[in-house]
């Protein structure tokens, strides 16, 4: 059974693909329930959709790619090229993708309120012309910010797959590949589907809300990870070995970082376990920075629902009120002035036009 | 001329049966020396030089060694590596069994009969000393030796380290960033010493060669290139002469072996020492661990490299016949031990003989002897972490040795020589273990070969069986220093009411212990008043904590509410009301305000 089917390959694939899909599958409802059905624009949510899947081709393709590479000069030379650096590798983009998920993830809860404020940003961010903000970088990824995260995402992903079934490789014969690869990713692939299948039917808000709580159930563990295997990183480097593939006894973690250690289900390598890992950030051998980052984590987008409840209800942020309204003023003496001065623009440049249009000015 | 040719007659008898006192004054010290050429460090000579000079005496003698200990930074202390020490236990050298460590610039004097023929040697017993050069030959000549020979003459093989054994131990070894154990490798091996030796021979003559280990870890293949010869003695036993071509000698270990010359000076022969690669962890590229010397038939002649050869074919020692033959003892006690590494608390890599991993106690084992009246057969005193067993006299003690560990080791008993009736071969592989089984015995010779360090296999067990004749508190232990600072030791406290009886210890020895502000008297923990009460003694760290303690159900479940309050508070803003928000996208998005739904 083990020489066709390698179990392990199939875990690996299902975690990746399945993290993956979700956040995938997660962004198209988001789409499909924000933009698709209050404001019936098909084109813009086409178009976010578009974004979605280009972002996932291109991240997939890249993978392909850059995994291609690895594993190719990997077989050639024997070695598995990504051990030294592999966990800085997974520590900087388990923490970009937490700060991202994070970011967006509490936004995407106005979506059901906003409804006409994202059918009016999305169609303004997609047909260009007046655009705040600073910087061609910033304007790029909110323009494109619905492609960017499946195309990290899923290069994170891919990438961590291929490394991780090149390890497992050393024990297992060619033939028990393909199928728990092929396997792995109908698994995950399946399960985000019925996600986003799913999100049709519950009531819209709560879907959000449940959808939004599991993204940051995911976005902590990530950002848990990140702390562990920065803290890996330093371990393997002070032992000088593959100190993963020592397995789950004594010497595989620093005991004096050590919160928690158990000798079994190890969630990057223990099948059921490897889900938990995906999915809540499980350790088997947790540190003080993997406990106290998540803890933080949590408080820190605790507080992060605080403020933005507060802005809310009073239109400004706590100890921040007299700034708000100067700069509410502000903006507003600047707006009219634009008005007026593109008011008497085209004043001007119409000729011999006897029509007065009554125009209205809001002043608020 | 009667008086001279009586004095004559009287000097000649006297040379023939009275035994001669052989004197030694060790001043220790900080020597410089380049054994393989790299560089100069300190090594630990004697009266200003290195290596230290061999010991030499006859059978019989009366040896005397006066030794001061001048490094300054370092205590020390010597053991006589095979020596019985009958009645003398207290000049055997290993610190906390017999003695206390001398402190810098403090003295102390063995004085003790040699009984036995051979080839031994002395090495410091000081916490992984010795491999900072402090050891060499001890040789007792015998005339009645059974065979023999033209010329005596010795051959030390060691390993060498170009760094201080307390640095690697303190910094590469004993830590947990070392959680695996490994041994630090070493840098060169030695041949005397010194390296590419040329050991001038003359033809046609049978040379005994006293061959020595004086390493710390590593045992070494030996061979002559073209020359077989004779084991004739291992350990101090003399054996049935053996043919052989090489022989494997592990740390400690001594072989002396009969080399008959060839007939014709036109070549020179390499002799390589090779070592064990098994027993190393990695091994270096730049690591050359082969040493050569020559056979030196024809100084001006040429000196060629070694032949590459295919395998090791050695001499099994197993099976050397002792020249006095006995039978195998039938075991009156027993004591089984099994070897493994595991980590403890500290992260740190230990050694057990069973469950327990030695450490020394806070006065000498054999003072707590001395110091403790009717409770000296009660094992307890001796300590919770020293491993003591109490032995009777006179009774036959077998030692069953299971090891758990795939690795070799070298085993040797202080104060006697063992018959070594079983040794199994490796296991199969790294998951499998031969245990000893009584009812289903290996191979057991007729006639057991004895001597005083012997190797179990990986995986693999052996069965020791001696006599309790020689009162005294003796040391069994891995010889390889490394294990040896990792804890893999025992105590025999064999027949204390005799040693009561029968022996007295020195007033320097105590004086060295007073001088260094050591305990000298009492029970494992030093106290005098109440012997079984053991609080403040040695202990092994704890255990590495197992599975989730305190600390870790609290993290997981504050985790858990974290997470649970935060996906509360995710709700709560999911779920609340937003009055103000149409004015704020308004604002943020600079169209007026839609109050078409309201107003129209």
């Amino acid at each position: 059974m083990v020489q066709i089917f390698d179990v392990s390959v199939f875990f690996i694939v299902f975690r990746e693909t399945l993290e993956a899909s979700v956040v995938i599958s997660v962004m198209l409802a988001f789409i499909k329930q924000g933009v698709g059905k209050s404001a019936d624009d098909p084109t813009i949510s086409k178009k976010l959709v578009r974004h979605v899947w280009v972002g996932s081709a291109i991240g997939f393709a890249i993978c392909l790619v850059i995994g291609g590479t690895f594993i190719a000069v990997w077989y050639t030379l024997g070695t598995d090229a990504w051990g030294a650096s592999e966990d800085i590798w997974e520590g900087v983009l388990s923490i970009v993708a937490a700060i991202i998920i994070s970011v967006i993830g509490l936004a995407m809860l106005r979506l059901n309120k906003m409804k006409e404020k994202w059918r009016v940003k999305l169609s303004k961010a997609l047909d260009d012309s007046t655009l705040h903000g600073k910087g061609r970088f910033r304007r790029f990824s909110r323009k494109y910010a619905m492609g960017i995260l499946p195309f990290i995402t899923i290069l994170r992903e891919g990438i961590e797959a291929i490394v991780f079934v090149g390890g497992v490789a050393l024990s297992s014969p060619a033939k028990a590949f393909p199928l728990p690869v092929v396997c792995g990713l109908i698994a995950g692939g399946g399960i985000g589907f019925i996600m986003y299948k799913g999100g049709d039917i519950m009531k819209i808000q709560y879907f959000l809300i449940v959808a939004t709580c599991f993204l940051y159930i995911v976005a902590s563990g990530l950002f848990s990870k990140a702390v562990w295997f920065l803290e890996n990183y330093q371990w393997s480097k002070a032992v000088g070995g593959d100190v993963a593939e020592e397995g789950d006894g004594p010497g595989s973690y620093d005991i004096r970082k050590s919160v928690w250690h158990v000798n079994c289900c190890n969630g990057q390598t223990s099948g059921g376990w490897m889900i938990f890992n995906a999915i809540f950030g499980w350790q088997n051998s947790a540190t003080y920075g993997s406990v106290l980052a998540y803890n933080l984590y949590w408080v820190t987008l605790m507080v992060a629902v605080m403020l933005m409840i507060f802005q809310e209800k009073h239109g400004y942020y706590p100890f921040l009120k007299s700034w708000t309204e100067k700069r509410k003023a502000a903006k507003l003496a600047k707006k009219e002035k634009k008005q007026l001065e593109s008011m008497s623009q085209e004043s001007d440049s119409r000729d011999g036009d006897s029509e007065t249009k009554e125009v209205s000015v809001t002043v608020v | 001329m009667r008086a001279f040719s009586l004095l004559a007659a009287l000097a000649v008898s006297a040379t023939a049966s009275l035994a001669a006192t052989v004197q030694y004054d060790f001043s220790v010290e900080w020597v410089q020396a380049n054994p393989d050429g790299a560089y100069d460090r300190s090594f630990i000579g004697i009266n200003g030089a290195w290596p230290p000079p061999p010991i030499e005496c006859d059978i019989h003698d009366r040896v005397i060694i006066n030794v001061t200990n001048n490094l300054g930074n370092e205590p020390t202390a010597i053991h006589f590596h095979g020596l019985f020490m009958n009645g003398t236990n207290s000049m055997d050298g290993p610190v906390w069994v017999t003695q206390c460590p001398v402190p810098p610039g403090s003295n102390i004097i063995y004085n003790f009969t040699v009984d036995q023929p051979g080839t031994y040697w002395y090495h410091s017993h000081f916490s992984g000393q010795y491999p900072d050069g402090f050891r060499a030959p001890f040789i007792v000549y015998d005339r009645e030796e059974p065979f023999t020979y033209d010329v005596d003459t010795y051959l030390t093989v060691s390993d060498y380290y170009h760094d201080s054994i307390p640095w690697l131990s303190a910094n590469k070894f004993l830590i947990l960033t070392n959680p695996t154990g490994a041994e630090p490798i070493p840098d060169a091996g030695l041949f005397n010493d010194s390296q590419n030796i040329k050991f001038k021979v003359e033809p046609n003559k049978t040379y005994k060669i006293r061959i020595i280990n004086m390493g710390a870890l590593v045992s070494q293949y030996i061979w002559f290139e073209d020359h077989d010869f004779q084991i004739v003695e291992v350990d101090g036993i003399y054996v049935e002469p053996a043919e052989a071509s090489m022989i494997y000698i592990t740390v400690a270990q001594r072989y002396t072996i009969l080399l008959t010359t060839k007939n014709s000076t036109d070549k020179n022969y390499p002799m390589i020492a090779s070592f064990d690669t098994d027993m190393m962890d990695t091994l270096p590229e730049d690591l050359v661990w082969n040493v050569t010397g020559w056979l030196t038939y024809d100084e001006n002649g040429d000196f060629p490299e070694p032949a590459l050869i295919d395998e090791y074919d050695f001499y099994d020692d197993f099976n050397l016949v002792p020249h006095e033959k006995e039978e195998p003892y039938e075991p009156d006690y027993s004591i089984t031990v099994d070897v493994s590494m595991q980590n403890l608390g500290d992260g740190v890599n230990y050694a057990f003989f069973n469950d327990l991993s030695y450490v020394a106690p806070n006065v000498p084992a054999l003072y707590t002897v001395m110091s403790s009246g009717n409770d000296s057969t009660d094992a307890t005193i001796y300590g919770s972490n020293t491993h003591t067993y109490v032995l009777g006299y006179q009774e036959v003690v077998e030692i069953v040795l299971n090891n758990f560990d795939p690795g070799k080791h070298p085993f040797h008993l202080h104060g006697h020589v063992f018959q070594v009736i079983e040794r199994s071969d490796a296991s199969p592989d790294d998951e499998t273990f031969l245990i000893y089984n009584p009812d289903e015995p290996g191979t057991i010779n007729e006639y057991p070969m004895r001597r005083d360090t012997v190797y179990v296999r990986p995986n693999g067990y052996f069965v020791l069986r001696f006599v309790s004749n020689n009162p005294g508190v003796w040391f069994f232990h891995c010889h390889i220093e490394w294990h040896l600072q990792q804890g893999l030791a025992l105590t025999l406290v064999e027949a204390p009411a005799e040693i009561q009886a029968q022996q007295v210890i020195p007033d320097d020895h105590y004086a060295a212990c007073k001088a260094g502000g050591y305990g000298f008297e009492g029970n494992a923990a030093g106290n005098t008043v109440n012997l079984f009460d053991l609080s403040g003694e040695n202990l092994q760290p704890k255990p590495l904590p197992a599975g989730f303690t305190a600390r870790g159900i609290v993290a997981l479940v504050f985790s858990c509410i974290s997470a649970f309050v935060g996906m509360g508070f995710i709700t709560w803003y999911g779920l609340s009301d937003l009055k103000t928000t149409e004015r704020e996208v308004a604002a943020i998005v600079g169209e007026p305000l839609d109050d078409s739904d309201e107003s129209k």
